[in-house]
């Protein structure tokens, strides 16, 4: 699983605004372009992107092997034909190169994963995103870190239960069923005491964000986004 | 270091809970791509399910705002995503236009079945119109779905919904009886 790993790259000293910046512009330009020249380019910026953040391309790679199948998928489908010849291999050329930009995509938006930490993604939406949206954004965002695995352990918690008494024998949708009322009757549960616990602590529109600068590497990470987001126009 | 003298500015008291409860839902669709279910033989998630029900439970505001908080913690890193992926790689990837549309179709579900923002307990709702709403909502995902994967990926419409959409289809029938049987129940109250 790829996640956030504390490190010293450079990409870790980067304000995540500024990483947000290049990843948005990449994504912007990657899904413009699908000629063989630009893919190229994109994946020379994409490896120096993985290098920078200390992210290895195999466990990048692994970190999204369940979308890679499904990608794969696109080409392979394109090319079978209904008769004789059965496999026309020309047409998947044009779906492998789109799905290889996907492929980039992803890659460079492991690069952000890999070195920003939750608490610092939270400010950064927060900071930017104006008004009370950019305020419950930010503290969703920190809140939904916090407790997928709290209400992960639910519902496996869940599904142990159902299964030693022989749950597993009953139909799909009375399992799914139960499933269902069991994860959101325990996750609203635990969503009013947190509630109550958030307004005993003052919850406010206006707390102290976590303190964010931005060096003159961010500056640089931020033309570049924006040249890569112009680039989609040509 | 600057000491701030602003007043604290309290979040209300309604919006405090309604917010809460997004949060947690959110939570539960991250964690729900975790969970496999075998459905209809295919292992599949429960996100679909977790798409109505905030619609059905927490109304169409702050419903899609649970699943814009889900696809937003997706991105900035947190592994909620199919496989326990993460990132803007994923929402922009082959399956971004059912995790982009999965708001609007709990705004669909919510809209339909509350008919504004004073929210109404699902368990009595007329059942053809929480029916409908299901319907609609899982017809507009699965629009933009397989629409997106198509042009992402550059193949046929067709072929695109042979790949994307219809081997997800009798699993989320199945989530649709669900979720009507969760709202029939009347154990969770609306928010």
């Amino acid at each position: 699983m790829l996640t956030y790993e504390p490190d010293d790259t450079l990409a870790h000293r980067l304000d995540p605004r500024s990483k947000l910046a290049v990843t948005v512009g990449f994504a912007a330009t990657a899904l413009a372009h699908t000629d063989v020249v630009p893919l190229i380019a994109f994946t020379g910026f994409v490896l120096v992107g993985l290098a920078v953040a200390g992210v290895g391309l195999w466990q990048a790679l692994y970190g999204y092997r369940f979308a890679l199948v499904i990608l794969a998928a696109a080409p392979v489908v394109s090319m079978l034909t209904l008769g004789a010849p059965w496999i026309v291999l020309s047409d998947a050329i044009s779906p492998a190169l789109a799905s290889y930009r996907v492929l980039l995509l992803l890659l460079c938006s492991a690069a952000y994963v890999r070195s920003t930490p939750a608490r610092d993604s939270r400010a950064a939406v927060q900071r930017t995103i104006p008004g009370k949206l950019g305020q419950l954004l930010g503290m969703g965002v920190g809140l939904v870190f916090r407790f997928v695995p709290v209400v992960l352990a639910d519902l496996r918690q869940i599904r142990r239960a159902m299964a030693v008494r022989l749950g597993t024998e009953r139909g799909v949708v009375d399992r799914v069923r139960r499933i269902g009322v069991l994860g959101l009757s325990r996750s609203f549960a635990r969503a009013d005491r947190l509630s109550l616990a958030m307004q005993a602590r003052c919850f406010s529109w206006n707390p102290t964000l976590p303190a964010l600068s931005f060096s003159r590497p961010d500056w640089a990470a931020c033309a570049l986004g924006i040249t890569l987001a112009l680039s989609a126009l040509l | 270091m600057q000491t701030e003298q602003g007043s604290v500015d309290l979040v209300e008291g309604d919006v405090v809970r309604a917010f809460a409860r997004a949060a947690l839902l959110a939570a539960l669709m991250g964690a729900s791509a975790s969970v496999a279910v075998p459905i209809a033989g295919v292992p599949g998630t429960l996100q679909m399910l977790v798409v109505f029900l905030a619609g059905l439970y927490l109304g169409p505001v702050w419903g899609p705002f649970a699943i814009v908080l889900y696809l937003f913690a997706g991105v900035l890193g947190a592994p909620i995503f199919s496989g326990g992926s993460s990132g803007l790689g994923v929402v922009l990837g082959q399956y971004g236009g059912f995790l982009l549309t999965f708001p609007v179709g709990a705004a669909l579900t919510g809209a339909i079945v509350h008919r504004g923002r004073n929210l109404r307990d699902p368990a009595s709702v007329f059942l053809p119109i929480i029916v409908l709403a299901l319907v609609v909502a899982t017809a507009v995902v699965y629009l933009a779905g397989f629409l997106w994967y198509a042009w992402v990926t550059d193949i046929a419409v067709l072929d695109a919904f042979m790949i994307s959409a219809l081997p997800l289809i009798p699993g989320d029938l199945l989530k649709m009886a669900a979720a009507v049987a969760i709202v029939r129940s009347g154990l969770i109250e609306a928010t």
